[in-house]
Protein backbone atom coordinates (compact mmCIF):
# COMPACT_ATOMS: atom_id res chain seq x y z
CA UNK A 1 0.00 0.00 0.00
CA UNK A 2 1.31 3.22 -0.92
CA UNK A 3 2.30 5.81 1.79
CA UNK A 4 -0.20 8.80 2.50
CA UNK A 5 1.32 10.98 5.03
CA UNK A 6 -1.07 12.39 7.36
CA UNK A 7 -1.88 16.36 6.68
CA UNK A 8 0.23 16.98 9.80
CA UNK A 9 3.48 15.43 8.61
CA UNK A 10 2.47 17.02 5.09
CA UNK A 11 2.16 20.29 6.64
CA UNK A 12 5.46 20.40 8.13
CA UNK A 13 7.06 19.00 4.77
CA UNK A 14 5.77 21.55 2.57
CA UNK A 15 6.99 24.25 5.55
CA UNK A 16 10.19 23.02 5.71
CA UNK A 17 10.80 22.50 1.40
CA UNK A 18 9.50 26.22 1.77
CA UNK A 19 12.01 27.54 4.44
CA UNK A 20 14.78 25.61 2.39
CA UNK A 21 13.78 27.42 -1.07
CA UNK A 22 13.13 30.76 0.45
CA UNK A 23 16.88 30.67 2.32
CA UNK A 24 18.28 29.46 -1.23
CA UNK A 25 16.77 32.78 -3.26
CA UNK A 26 17.20 35.26 -0.59
CA UNK A 27 20.95 33.74 -0.72
CA UNK A 28 21.16 33.82 -4.22
CA UNK A 29 19.46 36.92 -5.12
CA UNK A 30 21.30 37.53 -8.25
CA UNK A 31 18.92 34.68 -9.40
CA UNK A 32 15.90 36.87 -9.99
CA UNK A 33 17.97 38.98 -12.54
CA UNK A 34 16.47 36.11 -14.88
CA UNK A 35 12.98 35.45 -16.14
CA UNK A 36 12.85 31.82 -14.19
CA UNK A 37 14.28 33.24 -10.84
CA UNK A 38 11.05 35.79 -11.17
CA UNK A 39 8.93 32.79 -11.82
CA UNK A 40 10.55 31.04 -9.07
CA UNK A 41 10.84 34.05 -6.77
CA UNK A 42 6.92 34.07 -7.18
CA UNK A 43 6.36 30.53 -6.56
CA UNK A 44 8.83 30.79 -3.30
CA UNK A 45 7.62 33.95 -1.81
CA UNK A 46 4.06 34.06 -3.27
CA UNK A 47 2.54 30.54 -4.00
CA UNK A 48 4.03 28.49 -1.52
CA UNK A 49 3.04 30.37 1.63
CA UNK A 50 -0.45 30.99 0.40
CA UNK A 51 -0.77 27.24 0.46
CA UNK A 52 0.97 26.52 3.65
CA UNK A 53 -1.37 29.05 5.31
CA UNK A 54 -4.54 27.41 3.66
CA UNK A 55 -3.89 24.28 4.50
CA UNK A 56 -2.41 25.34 8.18
CA UNK A 57 -6.17 26.82 8.45
CA UNK A 58 -7.52 23.61 7.27
CA UNK A 59 -5.97 21.33 9.87
CA UNK A 60 -6.06 24.19 12.70
CA UNK A 61 -10.09 24.35 11.35
CA UNK A 62 -10.27 20.50 12.12
CA UNK A 63 -8.51 20.03 15.36
CA UNK A 64 -10.52 22.73 16.73
CA UNK A 65 -13.56 20.56 16.71
CA UNK A 66 -11.95 17.86 18.49
CA UNK A 67 -12.66 17.04 22.35
CA UNK A 68 -9.13 17.61 23.07
CA UNK A 69 -9.54 20.94 22.23
CA UNK A 70 -12.34 22.27 24.15
CA UNK A 71 -11.06 19.96 27.16
CA UNK A 72 -7.84 21.79 26.98
CA UNK A 73 -8.55 24.92 29.09
CA UNK A 74 -8.98 23.79 33.16
CA UNK A 75 -12.20 25.43 33.16
CA UNK A 76 -14.01 22.88 30.73
CA UNK A 77 -11.99 19.91 32.72
CA UNK A 78 -15.07 19.15 34.68
CA UNK A 79 -17.89 19.18 31.49
CA UNK A 80 -15.40 16.57 29.89
CA UNK A 81 -15.60 14.35 32.77
CA UNK A 82 -19.33 14.92 32.91
CA UNK A 83 -19.46 12.79 29.95
CA UNK A 84 -18.28 9.88 31.74
CA UNK A 85 -21.27 10.00 34.43
CA UNK A 86 -22.53 6.29 34.45
CA UNK A 87 -26.19 7.51 34.17
CA UNK A 88 -28.37 6.97 30.95
CA UNK A 89 -30.72 9.95 32.02
CA UNK A 90 -27.36 11.93 31.98
CA UNK A 91 -28.27 13.70 28.27
CA UNK A 92 -24.62 14.61 27.36
CA UNK A 93 -23.07 11.60 28.92
CA UNK A 94 -25.75 9.07 27.16
CA UNK A 95 -24.76 10.71 23.36
CA UNK A 96 -20.95 9.89 24.29
CA UNK A 97 -20.97 6.85 25.91
CA UNK A 98 -23.65 4.97 23.22
CA UNK A 99 -21.87 6.53 20.08
CA UNK A 100 -24.47 8.58 19.40
CA UNK A 101 -21.84 11.12 18.22
CA UNK A 102 -18.08 11.06 17.12
CA UNK A 103 -16.51 10.49 20.71
CA UNK A 104 -13.41 12.50 19.55
CA UNK A 105 -15.70 15.69 18.54
CA UNK A 106 -18.30 15.54 21.03
CA UNK A 107 -18.28 18.92 21.98
CA UNK A 108 -18.77 20.12 18.69
CA UNK A 109 -20.88 17.75 17.48
CA UNK A 110 -23.78 19.23 19.97
CA UNK A 111 -22.77 22.61 20.69
CA UNK A 112 -21.70 23.74 17.14
CA UNK A 113 -24.56 26.15 15.06
CA UNK A 114 -26.79 24.14 12.41
CA UNK A 115 -26.91 26.96 10.01
CA UNK A 116 -25.15 28.09 7.22
CA UNK A 117 -21.83 29.33 8.01
CA UNK A 118 -22.60 27.67 11.73
CA UNK A 119 -19.08 26.34 11.63
CA UNK A 120 -17.60 30.15 10.79
CA UNK A 121 -19.72 31.83 13.91
CA UNK A 122 -19.32 29.11 15.98
CA UNK A 123 -15.74 29.43 15.71
CA UNK A 124 -16.56 33.68 16.50
CA UNK A 125 -17.90 31.96 19.76
CA UNK A 126 -15.18 30.15 20.28
CA UNK A 127 -12.12 33.34 19.59
CA UNK A 128 -15.05 34.94 22.43
CA UNK A 129 -14.57 32.12 24.86
CA UNK A 130 -10.89 32.48 24.55
CA UNK A 131 -11.10 36.73 25.23
CA UNK A 132 -13.14 35.55 28.40
CA UNK A 133 -10.59 33.23 29.78
CA UNK A 134 -7.82 34.80 29.13
CA UNK A 135 -8.14 38.71 29.15
CA UNK A 136 -11.84 38.36 31.01
CA UNK A 137 -13.70 36.47 34.11
CA UNK A 138 -15.39 33.30 33.14
CA UNK A 139 -18.20 33.29 35.28
CA UNK A 140 -18.51 30.48 37.96
CA UNK A 141 -20.75 27.99 36.61
CA UNK A 142 -19.90 28.94 33.16
CA UNK A 143 -23.11 28.77 31.02
CA UNK A 144 -23.79 29.76 26.92
CA UNK A 145 -24.33 32.74 25.97
CA UNK A 146 -27.66 32.61 24.27
CA UNK A 147 -30.14 29.29 25.30
CA UNK A 148 -29.46 25.93 23.48
CA UNK A 149 -31.51 26.04 20.47
CA UNK A 150 -34.05 22.74 19.94
CA UNK A 151 -31.91 23.05 16.36
CA UNK A 152 -28.82 21.34 17.29
CA UNK A 153 -31.01 18.57 18.98
CA UNK A 154 -33.12 18.32 15.92
CA UNK A 155 -30.04 18.18 13.70
CA UNK A 156 -30.28 14.38 14.11
CA UNK A 157 -33.41 13.58 16.03
CA UNK A 158 -36.35 15.06 13.60
CA UNK A 159 -37.05 12.74 11.65
CA UNK A 160 -35.96 9.61 13.97
CA UNK A 161 -38.49 7.31 14.50
CA UNK A 162 -38.09 7.38 18.34
CA UNK A 163 -38.61 10.97 18.05
CA UNK A 164 -41.21 11.31 16.20
CA UNK A 165 -43.64 7.86 17.70
CA UNK A 166 -43.08 9.66 20.96
CA UNK A 167 -45.90 10.32 22.64
CA UNK A 168 -45.15 13.69 24.72
CA UNK A 169 -42.91 14.63 21.84
CA UNK A 170 -46.13 14.26 19.19
CA UNK A 171 -48.18 16.13 21.34
CA UNK A 172 -46.24 19.54 21.31
CA UNK A 173 -44.39 18.80 18.36
CA UNK A 174 -45.02 22.58 16.60
CA UNK A 175 -43.30 24.16 19.74
CA UNK A 176 -40.45 21.91 19.80
CA UNK A 177 -39.89 22.71 16.31
CA UNK A 178 -40.32 26.42 17.03
CA UNK A 179 -38.10 26.34 19.45
CA UNK A 180 -40.64 27.51 22.30
CA UNK A 181 -40.22 24.57 24.12
CA UNK A 182 -36.65 23.76 24.92
CA UNK A 183 -35.86 20.44 24.57
CA UNK A 184 -33.00 20.79 27.48
CA UNK A 185 -34.26 23.18 29.82
CA UNK A 186 -38.19 22.16 30.01
CA UNK A 187 -38.12 19.31 32.34
CA UNK A 188 -37.99 17.10 29.93
CA UNK A 189 -34.04 16.52 29.25
CA UNK A 190 -32.54 18.98 31.78
CA UNK A 191 -30.38 16.24 32.72
CA UNK A 192 -27.24 18.24 31.28
CA UNK A 193 -23.68 18.52 32.44
CA UNK A 194 -24.07 18.33 35.87
CA UNK A 195 -21.23 19.54 36.75
CA UNK A 196 -21.93 20.70 39.75
CA UNK A 197 -22.86 17.04 41.91
CA UNK A 198 -19.45 15.34 40.07
CA UNK A 199 -18.46 14.50 43.39
CA UNK A 200 -20.74 11.81 44.51
CA UNK A 201 -21.49 10.45 41.06
CA UNK A 202 -20.09 6.95 39.65
CA UNK A 203 -18.17 7.32 36.01
CA UNK A 204 -17.98 4.47 33.22
CA UNK A 205 -14.80 3.29 32.60
CA UNK A 206 -14.11 3.64 28.98
CA UNK A 207 -12.72 0.29 27.84
CA UNK A 208 -9.00 0.26 26.51
CA UNK B 1 24.67 45.71 -8.65
CA UNK B 2 22.10 48.93 -10.30
CA UNK B 3 20.09 50.96 -7.52
CA UNK B 4 16.65 48.67 -8.60
CA UNK B 5 18.99 45.54 -8.09
CA UNK B 6 19.54 46.48 -4.80
CA UNK B 7 16.24 47.71 -3.85
CA UNK B 8 14.87 44.24 -5.23
CA UNK B 9 17.57 42.11 -2.99
CA UNK B 10 16.78 44.29 0.11
CA UNK B 11 12.95 43.36 -0.53
CA UNK B 12 13.37 40.24 -1.43
CA UNK B 13 15.20 39.47 1.93
CA UNK B 14 12.59 41.17 4.43
CA UNK B 15 9.85 39.67 3.02
CA UNK B 16 12.05 35.66 2.88
CA UNK B 17 12.89 36.50 6.59
CA UNK B 18 9.44 37.61 7.35
CA UNK B 19 7.65 34.72 5.49
CA UNK B 20 10.32 32.37 7.24
CA UNK B 21 9.33 33.53 10.54
CA UNK B 22 5.82 33.37 9.68
CA UNK B 23 6.28 29.56 8.50
CA UNK B 24 8.49 29.20 11.46
CA UNK B 25 5.51 30.28 13.82
CA UNK B 26 3.10 27.72 12.40
CA UNK B 27 5.43 24.77 12.49
CA UNK B 28 5.41 25.74 16.12
CA UNK B 29 1.46 26.05 16.31
CA UNK B 30 1.01 22.48 14.86
CA UNK B 31 2.86 21.00 18.20
CA UNK B 32 -0.18 21.31 19.98
CA UNK B 33 -3.62 21.42 20.06
CA UNK B 34 -4.75 23.93 22.28
CA UNK B 35 -7.05 27.23 21.85
CA UNK B 36 -3.60 29.33 22.23
CA UNK B 37 -1.96 27.33 19.79
CA UNK B 38 -5.01 28.23 17.26
CA UNK B 39 -4.54 31.82 17.87
CA UNK B 40 -0.63 32.01 17.19
CA UNK B 41 -1.52 30.47 14.09
CA UNK B 42 -4.58 32.61 12.57
CA UNK B 43 -2.51 36.39 14.07
CA UNK B 44 1.07 35.56 14.90
CA UNK B 45 1.90 33.11 11.67
CA UNK B 46 -0.49 34.62 9.21
CA UNK B 47 0.54 38.01 10.59
CA UNK B 48 3.98 37.24 9.39
CA UNK B 49 3.08 35.34 6.32
CA UNK B 50 0.86 38.29 5.37
CA UNK B 51 3.32 40.85 6.05
CA UNK B 52 6.15 38.58 3.81
CA UNK B 53 3.95 37.83 1.10
CA UNK B 54 2.75 41.72 0.66
CA UNK B 55 6.41 43.24 0.80
CA UNK B 56 7.06 41.09 -2.28
CA UNK B 57 4.37 41.85 -3.94
CA UNK B 58 5.16 45.62 -2.94
CA UNK B 59 8.75 45.31 -4.32
CA UNK B 60 7.27 44.02 -7.93
CA UNK B 61 5.13 47.02 -8.07
CA UNK B 62 7.82 49.47 -6.57
CA UNK B 63 10.74 48.14 -9.07
CA UNK B 64 7.86 48.70 -12.14
CA UNK B 65 7.69 52.08 -11.06
CA UNK B 66 11.14 53.08 -10.95
CA UNK B 67 12.80 51.40 -13.72
CA UNK B 68 16.63 51.24 -14.38
CA UNK B 69 18.32 54.57 -15.72
CA UNK B 70 19.31 52.03 -18.56
CA UNK B 71 15.32 50.99 -19.30
CA UNK B 72 14.82 54.58 -19.46
CA UNK B 73 17.04 55.24 -22.77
Amino acid sequence: MAFVPDPTTLLYLLIAVSILLIVFLISRPSLTASSVGKQMAFVVLFVLPVVVASMGAAEHMRRSEQTEFCLSCHIMAPYGQSLYIDDPAHIPAAHFQNARIPRDEACYTCHTDYVMYGTILTKIGGLRHVYVQYLGKPENPIHLYTPYNNRECLHCHDGARSFVEGATHMAIMPDILSNQISCVSSGCHDNVHDVAHLSGLKFWQEPK
Amino acid sequence: MSAPEQRMTRYLRISGVLIILGLLVEALSLIRIHPLSFLAFMFIGGGLLAAGVVTFLYSLVAIADHPSPEEHT
